[in-house]
C-alpha cells in the first residue's frame, strides 16, 4: 500500500491573449505614478469609486489605493506592506487592501519624509507611491472607505486636503424603487451630483486652474465606448463553450477602472475581437468546459491565475460574477459624454454592493439565467465584509429561485494567510458532484 | 469478476474502512485512529477490514476513497469529496433522511438532501476547528478528561455556563479561567458542549432545518452533543449504529454503483435468468445439463472451476 499525493490531471486556463497589453498598461501606469512627484504633477489619493477621469481631465496623478495593494498582491510584493501596516497598530482584520495601502503610506513617510537619510530598496515597492497633496473620499457601501482615508489622513500628519463625497446606500424601500428608476433613484443621482460638481470646485482650488470640462468630456465619450465594448464581449460568454472567463474580466478590472483613458478603448476592441474570433471557432476558455459558474465575491488577488487555472482542471468554466458583471462603469448607456457628471454619479451609485438586498439578488439571478450557470461558487472574503454580508441570502436564492447548488469558501482580497486551498477543493468538489449526479438522475 | 467493493475514509483523526458484497450488505468493517503523514491508521484500518471479510485486496473490485486525503491513497479508483459520501452514507443508513448533521475530527457540516437522496445544499464550518471533534478533544486534554468519558460528565451539568469563544485555543483559556472562578467540570462541560450545538445551528441555519435529521460522524457517539443539539434544533435526530463509518458506507455504495454498471453485462438478475431459460427451453435450444447454473462468472478466488460451471461455460460456448 503506498500513501502519495496524486495531483490533478494538468489542464491549464485558456486565457485572453489580449489581456497581456492589460499588463503593459498596468505598468507603465504605475511607472508614471511613480515619476510624478519628479515631474511636478500634483497627488490625489481615493479610495473606491472610479473618480479618476476628473482627475486625469485636471492633469493630476491619481493614485487608486485598491488598485495599488491589489497590484501589490498580484506580484506577491503585498507582505512587507501588511507587516509595516501591523506594526504601526491597524488590525489583521481591517480591509487588507487598506492595511496593504496604509503599510505603504507608513513606508513612504519613513523613507521619503521624517525618517530622511534611510536608503530606499528600488525593488521594494512598498514605500514607492508618491504622497498624496489630497484626499478624495468617494466611497459607496463601504464604511470602512472613509476611515481608511481618516487612518491614511493622520499618517500624513493630517496635512493633507481632504474632499468628502458621500454617496448614499440606495435602500429600494419606496414603492417605485427599482434597478435604476423611482424617486430615491433620482434624488440620490442628483445629491451625489451636486457633491461631485463641487469636488471639481475644490479640484480648481489644488490646481489654481479653471477645470477644463471638455477633457473630461472627452475622456468619459472614450470610457463610455471602451464600456460598451467590454460588455459586449462579456456578453459573448453566453456561447458555449465560454470564450472567456471571469478571471479574464478580473485581469482587465484594471483598464477600465483606474488606468489612463487613452489606450483602454483600443484595449478592448482587441478583447472583443479576440472572443468573436474564439466565439467563432468554438474555442472555450477552459479546455473541457463541462460546468459553468457564478462566482459572487471580490477577488483574492495573490491568486488570480492560479484559481483560474484550478477551475479549467476542473473543467469548470466560470462564466460571469458579481464583481466583474455589476461593476466598473457597467451602464454607460447613463453617460451623457457632452454632460456626463450626473451618469457618472450614476455610475458610482450602483456599485455592486450599494443595492438593497432585493435589488442585488434580482440582478445576480438575472446574471446567472443568463449566462446559464449550473452552480455558484462563493468567495467570503475575510476582511471585505462588505461583500460578503449578503452572501448567505444569495446562496439561498440561487438554491431556491433557480434550483443551482452553490459552494462557499473563505480567502481574502490581498492577505492570502486566510485562504485554505483544501478548504476550496472539498467544496467546489462537493458542488460539482451534487451537479454531476443531479444530471445523473436527469438522464 | 470480484464480489466486494470498498469504501475509505481517509479523515484527518481517524481512518474508516467499509467492505460491501455486490448486494449492497457490510461484509466488515474498521474504525482506525489515523497518522495523517504517515498514512498508517488507514492501512490498519483497510487491512483489519480485509482481515475481518477474510478478503485480500486483490478480491476488491473497486475501492473508493473520501475524506481529506482521499487523493493519497494508490488503491483508490476514484475518490469523491465527504459531502457527497457523507450524505450518500447517511441516506443508506436511514433512508427518509432529509438533513445530516456530520461533526468529524476537522470539520463540521450540514447537508440537505433531496427526496433522491442527493445533495441540494450544504455548509461547512468555514475556519479553525470550531465546532468539531479537535475543538473537543482540546478541551477535554485542558480538563484532564477522557474524550470518550466528557459526554457523560457533560450530562450531569446543573448551572448554564457560557463558552463564547469558538476557537478552540481560546475557548480553552476560558475553560480554564471557569474551572479557576470554582465552577465544577460538568457544569463547563455542558457549557462546552453547548456551544458546539450553537455553531451547528448556524451552519443548519445555512442550509435550512428539516427533518428527519441524522447525525453521523464521532461527535454522534458523544451523548451530550447529541443532548445539546436536539435542544437547540428543538427536533430529534435520528443516531445510526456505527455513525463514524458514513463516509466509508457512502464511498462504497457510489464504488459499487459504478462497479455494477461496468459489469451490468455479467451481472443477471434472477428473472432475467429465468427468462433466458424459459427461451431455451421454448426453442429446445439447450442440451442437457445447462439447466440451473445462475451465472457464467467464475469465482476468483476459486483454483478450479467447479464441474457444473466449466460444463456450463463448454456447453454455452459449445453451443454460441
Amino acid at each position: 500500500m503506498n500513501i502519495a499525493f496524486r495531483p490533478f490531471e494538468e489542464k491549464k486556463a485558456n486565457k485572453l491573449d489580449s489581456t497581456r497589453i492589460a499588463g503593459k498598461l498596468v505598468n507603465d501606469y504605475w511607472e508614471m505614478v511613480w515619476r510624478a512627484k519628479d515631474e511636478g504633477k500634483l497627488v490625489c489619493w481615493y479610495e473606491g469609486s472610479a473618480i479618476n477621469p476628473f482627475l486625469e481631465a485636471a492633469d493630476i496623478c491619481w493614485v487608486h489605493g485598491e488598485a495599488y495593494s491589489a497590484m501589490l498582491a498580484a506580484r506577491h510584493q503585498e507582505g512587507t506592506a501588511q507587516r509595516v501596516a501591523e506594526e504601526r497598530g491597524y488590525l489583521r482584520e481591517l480591509c487588507s487592501y487598506a492595511r496593504t495601502h496604509l503599510g505603504c503610506a507608513v513606508s513612504n513617510q519613513r523613507l521619503r519624509g521624517d525618517n530622511a537619510g534611510a536608503a530606499p530598496d528600488e525593488d521594494d515597492l512598498t514605500w514607492k507611491l508618491p504622497a498624496p497633496d489630497m484626499i478624495i473620499s468617494a466611497y459607496a457601501y463601504c464604511s470602512t472607505g472613509q476611515q481608511w482615508d481618516e487612518m491614511t489622513s493622520r499618517v500624513f500628519g493630517k496635512k493633507v486636503p481632504i474632499f468628502n463625497v458621500s454617496i448614499p446606500w440606495i435602500w429600494g424601500a419606496k414603492p417605485d424603487a427599482g434597478y435604476l428608476r423611482g424617486e430615491e433613484w433620482e434624488e440620490t443621482s442628483d445629491y451625489v451630483a451636486r457633491q461631485l460638481r463641487d469636488m471639481v470646485k475644490f479640484i480648481e482650488e489644488r490646481t489654481g486652474k479653471p477645470y477644463p470640462w471638455d477633457r473630461l468630456y472627452a475622456l468619459m465619450a472614450d470610457i463610455r465606448r471602451a464600456s460598451e465594448l467590454r460588455l459586449e464581449a462579456m456578453e459573448l460568454c453566453t456561447a458555449q463553450p465560454a470564450p472567456a472567463s471571469f478571471f479574464d474580466w478580473v485581469v482587465s478590472i484594471a483598464p477600465i477602472n483606474n488606468l489612463p483613458v487613452p489606450g483602454v478603448k483600443q484595449y478592448f476592441e482587441t478583447v472583443l475581437e479576440e472572443v468573436k474570433q474564439r466565439v467563432r471557432d468554438g474555442e472555450g476558455t477552459v479546455p473541457d468546459e463541462k460546468y459553468r459558474l457564478f462566482f459572487d465575491g471580490i477577488m483574492n488577488w495573490n491568486k488570480v491565475g492560479w484559481l483560474a487555472n484550478k477551475f479549467a482542471r476542473w473543467d469548470a468554466a466560470v462564466v460571469a460574477g458579481r464583481y466583474t458583471h455589476m461593476a466598473f462603469w457597467q451602464e454607460p448607456g447613463l453617460i451623457d459624454p457632452n454632460d456626463p457628471v450626473r451618469g457618472m454619479a450614476q455610475n458610482y451609485l450602483i456599485c455592486p454592493n450599494n443595492h438593497a438586498a432585493p435589488i442585488l439578488i434580482e440582478l445576480i439571478m438575472g446574471l446567472c439565467r443568463k449566462f446559464k450557470v449550473d452552480g455558484m461558487v462563493i468567495h467570503a472574503s475575510r476582511t471585505c465584509r462588505a461583500f460578503t454580508n449578503p452572501q448567505f441570502m444569495i446562496a439561498e436564492a440561487a438554491h431556491k429561485r433557480l434550483g443551482i447548488p452553490t459552494s462557499m469558501f473563505e480567502g481574502d482580497v490581498t492577505d492570502e494567510s486566510f485562504y485554505k486551498d483544501e478548504l476550496l477543493n472539498s467544496r467546489v468538489e462537493a458542488m460539482l458532484e451534487a451537479i454531476e449526479a443531479r444530471r445523473m438522475v436527469a438522464a | 469478476m470480484k464480489q466486494h467493493v470498498m469504501g475509505v475514509d481517509f479523515g484527518s483523526t481517524t481512518a474508516k474502512t467499509v467492505i460491501l458484497n455486490l448486494a449492497g450488505n457490510i461484509v466488515a468493517h474498521s474504525v482506525a485512529h489515523m497518522g495523517a503523514v504517515s498514512g498508517n491508521g488507514v492501512k490498519h484500518s483497510m487491512k483489519e477490514a480485509l482481515d475481518l471479510a477474510g478478503l485480500a485486496q486483490s478480491d476488491i473490485g473497486r475501492t473508493v476513497s473520501t475524506g481529506y486525503g482521499r487523493r493519497m491513497l494508490d488503491e483508490a479508483d476514484r475518490n469523491y469529496t465527504e459531502i457527497t459520501c457523507h450524505a450518500r452514507g447517511a441516506v443508506a443508513m436511514v433512508p427518509d433522511a432529509r438533513l445530516v448533521i456530520d461533526i468529524g475530527g476537522q470539520d463540521s457540516k450540514v447537508i440537505s438532501v433531496d427526496s433522491n437522496g442527493l445533495v441540494a445544499q450544504f455548509a461547512m464550518n468555514d475556519r479553525c476547528a470550531a465546532g468539531t471533534g479537535k475543538f473537543l478533544e482540546v478541551l477535554a486534554r485542558a480538563m484532564e478528561i477522557e474524550l470518550e468519558e466528557m459526554g457523560a460528565v457533560a450530562l450531569q451539568a446543573a448551572q448554564k455556563l457560557k463558552i463564547s469563544s469558538m476557537c478552540a485555543t481560546f475557548a480553552e483559556t476560558e475553560v480554564i479561567s471557569l474551572l479557576a472562578e470554582g465552577h465544577s467540570k460538568p457544569d463547563v462541560l455542558g457549557a462546552v458542549h453547548k456551544a458546539i450545538a450553537t455553531r451547528t445551528l448556524g451552519l443548519v441555519g445555512r442550509v435550512g432545518k428539516k427533518g428527519p435529521v441524522v447525525m453521523t460522524g464521532g461527535v454522534a457517539r458523544n451523548p451530550a452533543a447529541v443532548h445539546y443539539i436536539q435542544e437547540e434544533l428543538q427536533m430529534p435526530l435520528v443516531l445510526p449504529q456505527s455513525p463514524q463509518i458514513a463516509g466509508a458506507l457512502g464511498a462504497a455504495l457510489i464504488g459499487l454503483d459504478d462497479y455494477r454498471a461496468e459489469n451490468r453485462h455479467l451481472l443477471i438478475s434472477d428473472q432475467e435468468d429465468m427468462a433466458h431459460e424459459e427461451q431455451m427451453a421454448a426453442d429446445k435450444a439447450c442440451i442437457p445439463g445447462c439447466r440451473g447454473v445462475p451465472e457464467f462468472a467464475v469465482d476468483p478466488r476459486e483454483k478450479q472451476p467447479v464441474a457444473g460451471k466449466a460444463k456450463a461455460h463448454a456447453s454455452t460456448e459449445s453451443h454460441a
